[in-house]
Parts: structure tokens; C-alpha cells; sequence
């Protein structure tokens, strides 16, 4: 199989890359119609799969779970999953055949073989529905003339998706249709009535395609933020750890801290990240944020490159041939971290400690999300696109650092994206190595305001202020935050 | 001269704006046994809280605990209502979570947890079981803490206190959810306390307290008030009567003569047999007490009504005149009931406002994610108006005292004028008045066609309109029958 996007001229790549169209709620008027009385099998029952198919049910869709005959005669966690909550569960075989629809919901590992079972069993002229386009777009999955190919991926967690649903609300979601695959012209009706179905259309949706939704999908989340919240956490925790900081705290401050620092992030953005911290701190945090982009850019853009030619997935895709050597190793190596081993201190941390305590944590955060931003529209993505895949993503993996630390992190998300995240980690850590010699503990570990009186230079702060709030990732992001109304406040431990 | 066990002197408190308490002196003596009572909103639960240290607070406050003693050298306040986080501090719980069998194991079992607490506390293991029977915990041990409803977690606090014996015990609404004969048990435990030489607060108005307590006390402006005996309580002041908003004087539109039909209704986790062949019709009009004891299955055969349990799906259920499972959403059948329950309350949206929990309730969102139009603008006022809310509108829901915020639930409930009201347990945590009041505007409610579903567990504190019973037990039906006068005195 071809790299997809490779086959294609570069007009029609540029035209592909190019889909990005938030979409306004009353375009969803038709609800949940078009796919009404039709029969949606879902392959796959972990946490995307089980809590899709609880959301489309509960909207009045018929939802049934095929699965290999193993999953089935072993009662395997799918198997439960599905089961434990009354759906009826067959194999391929018993399944597909009925099916109007096909969800596939397994890991992008399984993706191709999946396919190679499922396509041949299909009804003619039915539909496959992914949640992500990797084994489309990546590995160039021929799928059959007659079968409609659409994406439904919803920006969140499958248990943020069933919370989100039944709060009344919902998750942001990409939706697109392969343009080889839409015999029918139904391709984007059955996309919106799906994504209704799992409550998205509430909290606003992205009309994307499947090139823009992979290639900025393995920079944003799959690569560089994972990677850079790992990177970060690490670097800040040891750096505390050589200066005499005790370790519970440090342990503490950056554990809990990357959720509540990403929390202003998700309600205002970098500007209401950074308005957090004194005058005096946000100037030094701006400097250091920039410091740390010209460092680490050559690195955004080398990962950005390998991701746009189809290196990146080649080189994965030869790991997981080879029996996932290099992300066993690695994830073995991130269990074996100080940060990891060394739990939370039992110390009580003030939320606007998590700031002034820890300004390079800030600087760090605001470096990346404005460097994946910048790097992925540099290479064709639309800002909107960008937007979802560096800004939006952030707070929801960290989220999951808060939860259990890195090692909930890179369980949580999946494995394309844990192994770009030790990539990058692996390739970031020594680059960044003689700056953090250079790194004290005035602006990790300690109060920056402490034993400063506060006083700034007017212009210097103006000047400031003006590049932070004119950022594009601002721009575009001002438009979508509104779009997604609900932000819940995240308490701090 | 003795010392006191506690002295307190200026001690000021205040959310927002809101002053609660000002500059309040206070002294507890050795051998004094507090109960603190009064109106609601006067600061009491307040005040519980500032004295375990959980508010922040200015002025000055000295404990001077015995160091002879053997009792925890502490003061512990248990709340009237608890609220549950998980061992991860996962924030984003769902009160419906419990139904979907996927992430059970996230939590530790009533075993596992109080196993944990004894070692924590080097409590000896097995002192609790007198306590587990109390509360007729025996049977809860491999129960995940995510499966307790909100008044067995309360329960699960009391045993924690009662068995850590701390040397001062600060209990808000010590007998919520308590039957007569429970009451009595807890009051010779919490007399054998003192004799142990722990010294108690209660925060409450009931009049059926331990002989111990000796201190009568509320809070009036901010500062505390000592009163003569439990009798010089000052009453809520009587509630204005209102008309009902005209909105709520129109029957609701329901098209169905039987809103809800279940025959033979089975629901399993694994092995466990939660329902048992339930078989149960409510037409419209009827107005249904829901009774049974803790884990008897109540709030799961609420859960298949209102949309919320996925084993709705395997069950023969229909609801408004349509089967479960044939196409209807969660939202279609959600838009025709209401509902107030205290797993509802529990994970309640912490950051709402008054009147935006009360707007949420047009869309059944935990949350205001939309604009409203004018006419429900003005639902949301006559609402804000009806229940006395007005004043406390932009307040968030959850600075209200108790039994306010469940006036703004109900008020969220409805104010889509729904043709089915399910009330689960609506005054759990409030006393005798509050209960008393929310119970007079259920009834006024109801007056207009409504049919309730009331989930109740005192004869003397239920609505007057109930007409029909039906009484669980382990799972299944035990009793079902018309409600008439003679029957309700021995419910």
C-alpha cells in the first residue's frame, strides 16, 4: 500500500490539507435522520468504541458490537464492555454483513487488518466511519468503490465524550469524507447525523478532511504535545530536585500544575495563561518562552517534515513490525523517571502558587503551543485546524499527567502517539540541555515575585502584551472558544 | 480556672460579599455538649466547617485538647451531605457513571476504604462492626464507593467519626435519612462518646437528641446566640403563599394515559441481581411513593425511567407510550420528565449560578451552554420570584444553604413543565421546616395534573397528594397498593 497523501499532486494535496470549516449548529437541523433506523455496527469496544456507541444509542440509533471470535470466546474487556451494557455483540461474520454502517473503533495498529476482514463482508454501497485517518491516509487503504468512507473524531478522551454527552453537552469534533470514497453523496450527512448521535454538534464542530485531520493530528496531540508535557515535566522535576527543592513538592507542583496552568490555556488562551502571572513575571516568562522557541523550532519543523513526507509513519510502521521494540524500551524508560517514582507530596499548594512557583513551566507551555501552532500552518494546515491539534488538545492531556503522571498519560492516549511523544522527548531533552544549565530556581520551584518589588518598564510590558494577545493562535482561538461555550473550572488538589 | 476546649474570639467569615459570620466569640468548656440550631442560611454549617479549619476565616481560634487523653487530639466536622470524589480526584464524574459498567474499578469497596482508614488512623478493625450494623452497613462491604448513593456516603462519614473518636466531633444534620430506631442507636453511641471523652457539636433543629447535650446556641447576625433549651429555637418564618408562575397552572401537555410500563424488569451487574422481576404501571395522574430500604433498588428503577440506565435497552419498558429502544433519544424522554435526586445535586455543575441552574433545566443540561429567548427568560423570573430566589439569583448555587439550592433543583426541574416529576429523595440533608416547605410547593405542583414519582422515607415528612405505594425490597416488588387515609399512618 501507497502513502495516500504521496500519490497525490500537489494541487490536490494543498486542496486537501487546505478543509477547514467550522461548522454553525444550525447546519446539524437535521439531528440524527439520516442514519434513523439504519443498523450501525461499531468494530472495537474500548473507551472509544464502548462510549460512541452508548452516546448513539442513547440518541436513538440502533448500535450493535462485532468483534473477533477470540474477543468473543475469551470474554475479553471488549466483550464485557459491550455486554455489561445490554448491546447485542457478534462476530464479523454474524455482524457486518447486516450493517449500513461500519464504526471502526479498533487501534490504528489494527486498523489494516480490521479492514482487510471487515471489507469483504460489507453490504454494497454501506458505510465505514473512522475516528481517525492514519490507515487512510498513511497507509493508503484502498477501500472498496462502493462504500462510502467518512470521519467522525471526536477532540477528547472516550470518557470525556460519554461525560460531556450526558451533561447535555458535548465534545469538539473534526468530521470529513474521503473524497475517493463518496459514490452516493451521502458521505457528509451520515457524518453530521453521527456526530450528532455522540453529541458534538453542541460544542462545536470542524469540517476537516482526512489528509488535514492526520497530518495535523500526528504533529499536535500525536507528536509534540504529549512530548512536550513530558519533556517539560521532567525537565522542570529534576531541575527542582538538583537545586534543593523537596521532592514531594516538586513532585506536586508540576503533577497538579500542568493541569491548572493549562486550565487558564483552555478558558482564554495563552493571554489568560500568561495574565496570571505578575507584570514582572510574564515579561520574564515571555523571554524565556521565546528563548526556548528558537532552541526548539529546528525540532518542530524536523518533526512537521518527517510527518508531511510519511517518514514518521514509515519508521513507526516498521515498529510495529518489529514487535513495538523502540516503544516498549521507551515506556519502560519514562517508568523509570525521578519525576515518575516520586509521588505528590502531601503539601497543600495554592492555585495561583502553581503559577508564580512555577514561570518556566509557563514560559515552556506557551513555547510549545505557540511552536506547533506556527509549524503546522507554516506547513499548509489551516489555522483552525492548528488551532484543535496544539491549543485545544493541551489541557486535555494534561488532564491526564494530573490524574497519574506520564505513565496515565501515554496509556491513556494511543500508541501512535506515545511513540511520537518518546520521539520527541528523546530528540528535545538534549537540545534543551544547555539551557536548563542556566535555569534557576527563581523561575522553577521558588516564587518569581518574591524579594522583587514588581516594578516594570511601561513600554517593555506594552510591547509584551501586544505580541502575546497578537499571536494568530489567539485570533483563531477567540473565534472557536466561543463556539465551545461550556469550560468547566477545574478545581485545584 | 479551666481551660476551654475550644476559644474563639472575632472569628469572621465571608463568601464573596456575603458576610456569615462576624466577629463571633465563642467559647466550648470542658463537659459542654453544643447544639447549634436556628434558621437556615444563618452560618451554622458555616461555623461547623471554620471549626475543623475547611473555611477560611480571620480572627482567633484555640484548641486546647487533653494531652492526657487517648482520643485523636482533633476536631472533625462531618457535613450534612457528603460529596465523593475518587481516589484519583478525577473531577469529571457523572452521576449516571454508576449505570455504565466500565470504569467500576475506580474505586476502592466500603472494605477496602475502611481497611485503609484503620491503618491510616490506627484504629483497631474490628470496633467498626458495631458501627457497620447501625447503619445496616453489614451488607455493604464489597460495595464500590462509587455505587453508594449520597446518603449511604453520608452514613459511611458517621461510621468514620464514630469509630475515630476524635476529642471534638462536629455533626451537621447528625439524623438525615435516619429511621426512629436508628436515631435512638446513634444517640447512645454518641452518648458513650462523651463518656469516652469526646466532646460534641450538632448541628441541627431536631428535638430527639442525646441526654449529653447541654449548650443550646444559633447564630444571629453573624455572632453566636446561647439560648436557654432547645425550645427558644428561632422557626423559618412561615412561607409567603404564592400563586404558582401561570405557566405552572397549565397541565402539561401529555398525550399518553400510562407514562410509564414495565413488565418483569430485570437488572444484573454480573452475578448481582439488582431488580427482580418488576412489574409496575403509573398512568398519568398518579401520584406514586417510592419506598424501600437502602440498596433496594430505588434509585436504578429510577434510573430506567429517566433515561439513564443502559439496561433500559434489555428490559421490556415503555415510557410516554413508546418502547425503550425504538428510536427515541434520552433527550426526547428527558424533555417530558423532571427530575430532582441527590446524585443529581452531587455532581451538579459547581460553577453555576442561581439562575443559570434554573435555565439549564429547559435543555437538561448540568450547565447553560445556550442563549435563552425571552420567554424563558421570564420562566426563569416568575421561577426566582416563586421560590423567594430573587435576591440570591448571581449567587452560586452551591454558596446557598441546603435546603435553597434543592429549591433552585426543583425550580430547574420545572420549569419545562414536565408531565412527570420525579422527586428522589428531594429533602435529604434538610430538617424538619425545610422539608416541611419543599413538600407544601410539591403538593401545590402536583394540584395541576402533574404525576409524581416521590421517593420518601418518613410517614410525617411526605407530600399530601400521595396516592398510590409502591415498596421495594432487595430488588424486588413488595408491596403496591392505593395509598388511603387509614394506611398512611402506618406506612
Amino acid at each position: 500500500m501507497a502513502n495516500y497523501f504521496n500519490t497525490l499532486p500537489l494541487r490536490e494535496k494543498l486542496n486537501q490539507l487546505g478543509v477547514a470549516e467550522f461548522m454553525d449548529i444550525s447546519e446539524f437541523a437535521d439531528g440524527v435522520s439520516a442514519l434513523k433506523g439504519k443498523k450501525i455496527v461499531i468494530v472495537g469496544c474500548g473507551a472509544q468504541g464502548l462510549n460512541q456507541g452508548l452516546n448513539l444509542r442513547d440518541s436513538g440509533l440502533d448500535v450493535s458490537y462485532a468483534l473477533r471470535k477470540e474477543a468473543i470466546d475469551q470474554k475479553r474487556d471488549s466483550w464485557k464492555n459491550a455486554t455489561n451494557n445490554n448491546f447485542t455483540v457478534g462476530t464479523y461474520e454474524e455482524l457486518i454483513p447486516t450493517a449500513d454502517l461500519v464504526s471502526n473503533l479498533t487501534p490504528d495498529k489494527q486498523h489494516s487488518a480490521v479492514i482487510d476482514a471487515v471489507m469483504p463482508l460489507m453490504k454494497e454501497g454501506a458505510t465505514l466511519s473512522y475516528s481517525h485517518g492514519f490507515n487512510i491516509v498513511e497507509e493508503g487503504k484502498q477501500i472498496r468503490k462502493d462504500i462510502t468512507v467518512i470521519m467522525v473524531a471526536p477532540k477528547c478522551p472516550g470518557s470525556e465524550v460519554r461525560a460531556e454527552y450526558l451533561r447535555g453537552f458535548g465534545v469538539p469534533t473534526l468530521i470529513a469524507v474521503h473524497p475517493e470514497n463518496d459514490p452516493q453523496g451521502k458521505g457528509l450527512a451520515e457524518a453530521k447525523a453521527y456526530c450528532v448521535g455522540t453529541g458534538g454538534h453542541k460544542a462545536g464542530v470542524l469540517r476537516s478532511s482526512f489528509v488535514a485531520e492526520v497530518k495535523s493530528d500526528l504533529m499536535g496531540e500525536q507528536t509534540i504535545l504529549c512530548g512536550l508535557l513530558q519533556t517539560g515535566s521532567i525537565l522542570s522535576f529534576d531541575k527542582m530536585v538538583e537545586k534543593g527543592i523537596e521532592p514531594g513538592y516538586a513532585s506536586k507542583l508540576v503533577q497538579y500544575g500542568v493541569e491548572v496552568i493549562t486550565e487558564a490555556l483552555k478558558q482564554g488562551g495563552i493571554t489568560a495563561m500568561m495574565d496570571r502571572l505578575s507584570n514582572v513575571a510574564k515579561i520574564k516568562a515571555f523571554e524565556v518562552s521565546e528563548e526556548l522557541k528558537t532552541i526548539m523550532r529546528p525540532l518542530f519543523q524536523k518533526h512537521q517534515d518527517d510527518i508531511m513526507s510519511g517518514e514518521f509513519s514509515r519508521t513507526m510502521m516498521e515498529d510495529w513490525a518489529n514487535g513495538d521494540k523502540n516503544l516498549l524500551a521507551w515506556r519502560a524508560a519514562t517508568g523509570e523517571t525521578a519525576f515518575e517514582k516520586t509521588p505528590a507530596g502531601d503539601v497543600k499548594i495554592g492555585e495561583q502558587e502553581y503559577f508564580d512557583h512555577a514561570v518556566f513551566m509557563v514560559s515552556y507551555i506557551k513555547a510549545g503551543v505557540e511552536l506547533a501552532f506556527e509549524t503546522m500552518v507554516e506547513a499548509g494546515i489551516k489555522p483552525e485546524s492548528a488551532y484543535y491539534e496544539s491549543l485545544h488538545e493541551t489541557p486535555l492531556i494534561a488532564n491526564t499527567i494530573a490524574r497519574k503522571k506520564l505513565f496515565e498519560m501515554n496509556r491513556v492516549i494511543s500508541d501512535t502517539a506515545e511513540y511520537g511523544c518518546y520521539l520527541f522527548d528523546h530528540a528535545c531533552k538534549p537540545l534543551l540541555a544547555d539551557f536548563m544549565k542556566t535555569v534557576d530556581t527563581d523561575i522553577i520551584g521558588k516564587n518569581y515575585n518574591e524579594g522583587k518589588d514588581g516594578a516594570v518598564d511601561n513600554q517593555e510590558l506594552i510591547a509584551v502584551n501586544d505580541a502575546i494577545r497578537n499571536h494568530p493562535v489567539e485570533k483563531v482561538g477567540a473565534v472557536l472558544r466561543k463556539a465551545m461555550t461550556a469550560m468547566k473550572a477545574i478545581k485545584t488538589a | 480556672m479551666i481551660n476551654p476546649v475550644v476559644h474563639i474570639t472575632h472569628l469572621s467569615l465571608q463568601y464573596a460579599h456575603h458576610v456569615v459570620l462576624d466577629q463571633l466569640n465563642w467559647q466550648i468548656l470542658p463537659g459542654e455538649h453544643w447544639l447549634i440550631g436556628g434558621k437556615s442560611g444563618s452560618g451554622k454549617s458555616s461555623l461547623g466547617k471554620a471549626l475543623a479549619g475547611l473555611e477560611k476565616t480571620s480572627g482567633d481560634m484555640q484548641f486546647f485538647f487533653s494531652e492526657s487523653s487517648s482520643l485523636p487530639a482533633r476536631a472533625l466536622y462531618v457535613s450534612n451531605w457528603y460529596q465523593f470524589t475518587n481516589l484519583e480526584g478525577d473531577r469529571n464524574f457523572y452521576y449516571q457513571q454508576r449505570y455504565n459498567k466500565q470504569q467500576r474499578n475506580d474505586t476502592l469497596t466500603v472494605y477496602a476504604e475502611l481497611m485503609h482508614y484503620s491503618k491510616e488512623e490506627n484504629l483497631a478493625f474490628e470496633e467498626v462492626e458495631k458501627y457497620l450494623s447501625l447503619f445496616d452497613f453489614i451488607d455493604f462491604k464489597n460495595t464500590q464507593l462509587i455505587e453508594l448513593s449520597s446518603g449511604e456516603h453520608k452514613k459511611l462519614q458517621l461510621i468514620r467519626a464514630l469509630w475515630l473518636k476524635p476529642q471534638l466531633l462536629i455533626i451537621d444534620e447528625p439524623y438525615t435519612g435516619l429511621d426512629k430506631a436508628s436515631r435512638d442507636k446513634l444517640n447512645r453511641f454518641l452518648e458513650e462518646l462523651v463518656e469516652a471523652g469526646v466532646h460534641l457539636v450538632l448541628i441541627t433543629n431536631d428535638e430527639n437528641i442525646p441526654r449529653c447535650i447541654n449548650r443550646f446556641a444559633e447564630i444571629e447576625n453573624g455572632q453566636i446566640k446561647r439560648l436557654p433549651s432547645i425550645h427558644h429555637l428561632s422557626k423559618e418564618e412561615m412561607r409567603k403563599q404564592k400563586p404558582l408562575p401561570y405557566f405552572l397552572q397549565q397541565e402539561a401537555k401529555e398525550a399518553a394515559d400510562v407514562l410509564v410500563h414495565m413488565e418483569n424488569i430485570h437488572v444484573r451487574y454480573g452475578e448481582k441481581e439488582v431488580l427482580k422481576n418488576i412489574s409496575w404501571t403509573v398512568r398519568k395522574g398518579e401520584k406514586w411513593l417510592l419506598q424501600g430500604h437502602n440498596g433496594s433498588g430505588k434509585s436504578t428503577l429510577l434510573s430506567l425511567i429517566n433515561g439513564d440506565h443502559p439496561q433500559a435497552y434489555a428490559n421490556e419498558i415503555h415510557l410516554f407510550g413508546k418502547k425503550r429502544g425504538s428510536g427515541e433519544s434520552i433527550w426526547d424522554i428527558k424533555a417530558r420528565l423532571g427530575i430532582v435526586s441527590p446524585e443529581l445535586h452531587w455532581y451538579f455543575d459547581k460553577t453555576a449560578k442561581v439562575w443559570q441552574a434554573i435555565a439549564s433545566g429547559i435543555y437538561d443540561s448540568i450547565g447553560l451552554f445556550r442563549q435563552l429567548s425571552y420567554e424563558q427568560q421570564q420562566k426563569v423570573t416568575q421561577l426566582l420570584d416563586f421560590f423567594e430566589l430573587t435576591a440570591d439569583k448571581d449567587r452560586l448555587l452551591t454558596s446557598l444553604p441546603l435546603g435553597k439550592q434543592r429549591l433552585v433543583l426543583l425550580a430547574r426541574t420545572i420549569i419545562k413543565n414536565p408531565s412527570l416529576l420525579i422527586l428522589d429523595e428531594p429533602c435529604q440533608g434538610l430538617d424538619h421546616a425545610q422539608t416541611e416547605h419543599f413538600n407544601t410547593v410539591v403538593d401545590e405542583l402536583c394540584s395541576f395534573g402533574k404525576t409524581l414519582i416521590y421517593v420518601g422515607h418518613y410517614e410525617t415528612q411526605l407530600p399530601s397528594c400521595l396516592d398510590n405505594k409502591i415498596v421495594l425490597e432487595k430488588g424486588a416488588v413488595k408491596t403496591i397498593q392505593k395509598i388511603v387515609e387509614q394506611t398512611t399512618a402506618i406506612l
